[in-house]
């Protein structure tokens, strides 16, 4: 944790908005902040553009923008065009709404503040516009007012009257108990109020405040404490102590320590017997001869069918909403069809089927294979053997993502099912 | 635009603010385009923790196009995976174990034979937490955030190469970024992880058999709260810590020292002000050496299993912050101004990974202010508000400033004080331990700090942050009707004591 105990100084990356801020959240008889307004007149769009109309706002009063968003869309006789920001702030005040027409350049048409500044406290300055509005802009009916909600009515109305010292904003929430007991214990009517000096978030009328009106406590008292608290909510950047400067990364960065996931090699030991059985029994009595691959392309086809879910899997908004109400367990069909095409390969030492078969290249553990171990392929597992095929034992094999075995091996069982137990239900 | 990207943004945004009188300067509308213009969204957010997802939401919520990278193939982070949540889940209901075998008699309850099932207690605990986790992922679907798997890394200011759990590699291009990569547990120098009997809180979440002994490096929230739950399952817990308090620098003196005599009372056992000077882990048993702080007596503990909880450090590691340049402190935090920009200004940092204390109810405050200065350019998070809470048994809460933080401001100040002992609710639920303790400015009665030991303490602190945030006194407090019987009641009394007299004490 921070240190409270540390007074926070303002740390050179404190920008000078933040103290501009700072200023204006404990200075509230400064004048400081009327510098922060910036009148919004009516740009020239091209070189000889004298006048034009407000087509559109496409901000409302008290919204922020940020560099580069429209603000307003201009016509002149000749085109209409965007005006784009050219920096963040906030616009302050719309003074020319929509369908405005004939506003000569230069004319103030709105008010612009900077981001972060309290509208509620911010001073509109003087229009300094050279053009009187002509009188062509009445046109607007009063449109921008139904438009444009002002920010906060009471607040931004007492703004700029505001007398030049010691009075404040106008208290318009309810008063804390504190604050009531007070005033009624000494007396003291609703006119008071305005004498005071609120020093609370968002310019609240505090205890401390009336016990300073009453002169229990000295004047500036609560405004100095105010700025102390006011410190401690933000954070302390002060005194920022820079890393040395890491080591220019050699060859690999630090590893990551949670491993990425690799893709995981799924196999099942399946005898052809069955099916080379159904195969031959076929070819004697009908004649025809069934390629061993369409038995396998239907056996894959049926196991495919209703496979239980990837681990990895995306559920939909909806299905993520049953399940955390719990939903989804009652729901029974949970699965989804799959698209796995295993890889066929003979185990080494079986006799080839026919012509077909070359022995594959690559080294197989037959313990993994036989006991149906998924087993982490390395990287240098690239070059497939060339698939081949045997009259009895061949791996079946599936490569899958990480998350995804449990369906890959439901998928091979079922083909194998198929496949060793009742392969003539395949041609039927 | 005139920038550089080596000041401060907003020095220099104001100047050229100041020059050019705003929207005086037209363009016709122009878009900024970068190569791969399809995949640029108006925000990416690294690491999809509580700082991340928080930010994610509110993002899309405010019509940014907004895509949340995180690796761990759960959203979350540690709060929801392996930090706030799961810790909760096991504190609750070891805590209902303890008090059926150990307070039911004399509450008029008799109970037969009581046994622990610890996977289902871990079970149970995991339902929690993919409940919740799940229901981020729902709130990303519902708000249009695109979610990728993946480990992300810095190729760019704006490119960002994923190195996607799925396999493969993607780059997601972002006008501005979000880093929100969290914290990790600060290893102990020579004591090697192995999350079974050298372990952080990761592992002490996850222990498959309940371990006869366990010593905890550090008396901090976390080691205290990880000590508890297994002490209540049976461990002998002893806690050492370098410093003379325990519950870390931030909790009031007085209450930490009323925390440790609660605890000791359950059976954790303290070792104050002791240093831990090594390990060895080759025998049957771990053995620790410890030395007493300021030098002198030397002891070996042995123990089945070492919980290390000496706090949390910055993870910014793959991060590829060298490749842009990014700075981090001494402390491995990266490095930000007050609107949470690293020297970057497009690129921001929020979270266990920057400055600021590492809570997530802290993350999440940040990932809302962060979304709002990008979007509208003001933000604001009351760091001088953020509660913090022990889930022990009593619970241990504070909000603002401890006594010996006021006493050394120099301010002048009031406490007040009201013991749960003369609480009634307390005392009709046989549950009395702990107190409420208010400080308040001595001259205006603005309160400074609140800080409660008790049953719910951490519901209760509620109340004494918005009395902060709203710059309340005590005595506004004390005027605020509180139901009875209720516990909530002790804090208006502590409150009346502060500015007056308690009435039932
Ligand atoms: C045991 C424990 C108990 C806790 N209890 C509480 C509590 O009760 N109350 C409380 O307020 N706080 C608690 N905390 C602290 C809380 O968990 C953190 O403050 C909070 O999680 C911080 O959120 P974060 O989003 O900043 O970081 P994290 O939650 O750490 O999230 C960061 C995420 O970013 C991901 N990430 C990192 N690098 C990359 C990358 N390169 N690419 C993609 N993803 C990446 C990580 O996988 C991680 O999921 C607890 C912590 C622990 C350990």
């Amino acid at each position: 944790m921070a240190s409270f105990a540390t007074v926070c100084r303002l740390s050179a990356r404190l920008t000078a908005k933040q103290v501009r801020q700072d200023a204006t959240a404990r200075g509230f008889r400064t004048s400081a902040k009327c510098l922060a307004a910036q009148n919004f007149t009516m740009p020239a769009l091209s070189p000889t553009m004298t006048e034009g109309n407000i087509a559109k706002w496409s901000v409302k009063e008290g919204d922020s923008f940020t560099a580069g968003d429209v603000l307003l869309e201009v016509e002149t006789d000749k085109a209409s065009m965007d005006v784009e920001a050219q920096d963040d702030g906030i616009m302050a005040k719309i003074f020319l709404g929509d369908g405005s027409k004939g506003i000569q350049v230069g004319t103030r048409i709105g008010v612009l503040a900077e981001s972060g500044d309290d509208l509620s406290s911010l001073e509109i300055p003087a229009e300094e516009g050279p053009a009187k509005p002509s009188p062509k802009q009445e046109a607007s009916k009063s449109e921008p007012q139904a438009e444009a909600p002002k920010p906060s009515e009471s607040k931004s109305s007492a703004a700029p009257s505001r007398q030049p010292s010691e009075s404040v904003e106008k208290q318009t929430y309810p008063l804390l108990p504190s604050v009531e007991h007070l005033m009624h214990e000494n007396g003291l009517d609703a006119s008071a109020i305005e004498k005071m000096t609120p020093t609370g978030p968002n310019n609240r009328l505090l205890k401390g405040d009336v016990l300073a009106y009453l002169g229990s406590v000295s004047a500036g008292y609560p405004a100095e404490l105010s700025n102390r608290i006011e410190k401690l909510s933000h954070l302390d950047l002060s005194n920022i102590k820079l890393a040395a400067p890491a080591p220019k990364p050699a060859a690999k960065a630090a590893p990551i320590p949670e491993s990425i996931p690799q893709d995981v090699d799924i196999a099942v030991p399946i005898s052809m017997k069955a099916v080379v059985e159904v195969q031959k029994r076929i070819q004697s009595s009908l004649g025809v001869f069934m390629p061993l691959s369409t038995f396998i392309a239907r056996a894959t086809d049926v196991a495919n069918d209703d496979l239980p879910r990837s681990r990895n899997y995306k559920p939909t908004a909806e299905e993520l909403f049953n399940q955390v109400l719990g939903l989804d367990k009652v729901a029974s069909t949970n699965g989804t069809r799959g698209s796995f095409l295993p890889q066929i390969t003979a185990l080494p030492g079986a006799s080839p089927v026919a012509s077909l078969a070359k022995a594959p290249t690559k080294k197989v553990d037959v313990i993994d294979f036989l006991s149906g171990k998924s087993k982490s392929s390395a990287s240098s597992f690239t070059a497939k053997p060339v698939p081949g095929m045997s009259a009895s034992i061949n791996i079946f094999s599936v490569k899958v993502p990480k998350g995804d075995e449990k369906r890959a091996n439901a998928f091979l069982q079922r083909v194998k099912t198929v496949l060793e137990g009742e392969p003539g239900r395949l041609v039927l | 635009m005139l920038r550089s990207l080596q000041l401060p943004r907003a020095a220099t945004a104001r100047s050229a603010f100041k020059q050019s009188s705003l929207p005086s300067v037209i363009a016709p509308r122009l878009r900024r385009s970068y190569a791969t213009e399809s995949e640029e969204k108006d925000l990416v957010i690294i690491g999809g923790g509580v700082a991340g997802y928080v930010a994610a939401i509110k993002a899309g919520q405010e019509g940014l196009k907004v895509t949340c990278i995180e690796k761990r193939g759960t959203l979350g982070g540690t709060c929801l995976n392996v930090g706030c949540i799961p810790s909760k889940a096991l504190l609750n209901n070891s805590h209902l174990y303890h008090q059926i075998l150990h307070d039911t008699k004399n509450r008029g309850i008799e109970v037969g034979d009581v046994k622990i099932n610890l996977e289902q207690l871990m079970k149970s605990k995991d339902t929690a937490v993919s409940g919740l986790t799940k229901g981020v992922e729902f709130l990303f679907k519902k708000n249009n955030v695109e979610y990728i798997k993946g480990t992300a890394s810095f190729a760019g200011e704006h490119e960002i190469t994923v190195n996607l759990t799925e396999g493969g590699e993607k780059t997601v291009v972002g006008k501005n970024i979000i880093i929100a990569t969290g914290s990790e547990a600060t290893p102990f120098p020579g004591l090697e992880i192995d999350e079974k009997r050298i372990i952080t809180s990761t592992g002490a979440i996850a222990l498959t058999k309940v371990p006869e002994s366990m010593v905890v490096i550090g008396g901090g929230i976390i080691g205290l709260e990880m000590g508890s739950v297994w002490s209540r399952l049976g461990s002998k817990v002893t806690v050492v810590e370098f410093l003379g308090q325990i519950g870390g620098p931030g909790m009031d003196a007085e209450v930490a020292k009323a925390a440790q005599k609660v605890l000791k009372k359950q059976g954790i056992d303290f070792k104050l002000s002791t240093k831990v000077m090594g390990g060895d882990a080759s025998g049957e048993k771990v053995k620790l050496q410890v030395e007493a702080a300021k030098g002198g007596k030397e002891e070996t503990l042995d123990a089945d299993v070492v919980l290390v909880a000496i706090g949390r450090r910055p993870y910014t590691a793959g991060l590829g912050l060298e490749n842009i340049g990014l700075e981090t402190d001494d402390k491995g935090r990266l490095v930000i101004d007050s609107e949470y920009r690293t020297k970057i200004p497009h690129i921001r940092v929020i979270g266990d990974c920057t400055f600021g204390p590492m809570l997530a109810h802290k993350a999440e405050e940040e990932g809302v202010a962060v979304v709002e200065y990008i979007k509208k350019g003001y933000g604001h998070v009351n760091y001088g508000a953020i509660p913090s809470v022990m889930y022990t048994h009593p619970e241990v809460a504070w909000v603002g400033q401890n006594e010996q933080e006021v006493k050394a401001s120099g301010v002048k100040y009031k406490v007040g004080n009201f013991p749960f002992t003369a609480n009634s609710r307390a005392k009709t639920n046989l549950d009395t331990e702990g107190f409420v303790k208010i400080i308040a400015d001595a001259e205006t009665d603005r309160i400074l700090g609140v800080h409660i030991i008790g049953a719910s303490a951490g519901e209760l602190i509620a109340e004494g942050t918005l009395a902060i945030e709203y710059g309340a006194s005590s005595e506004d407090v004390g005027r605020t009707s509180h139901a009875h019987p209720t516990l909530s009641e002790a804090f208006k009394e502590a409150a009346m004591a502060t500015y007056g007299k308690a009435i039932h004490f």
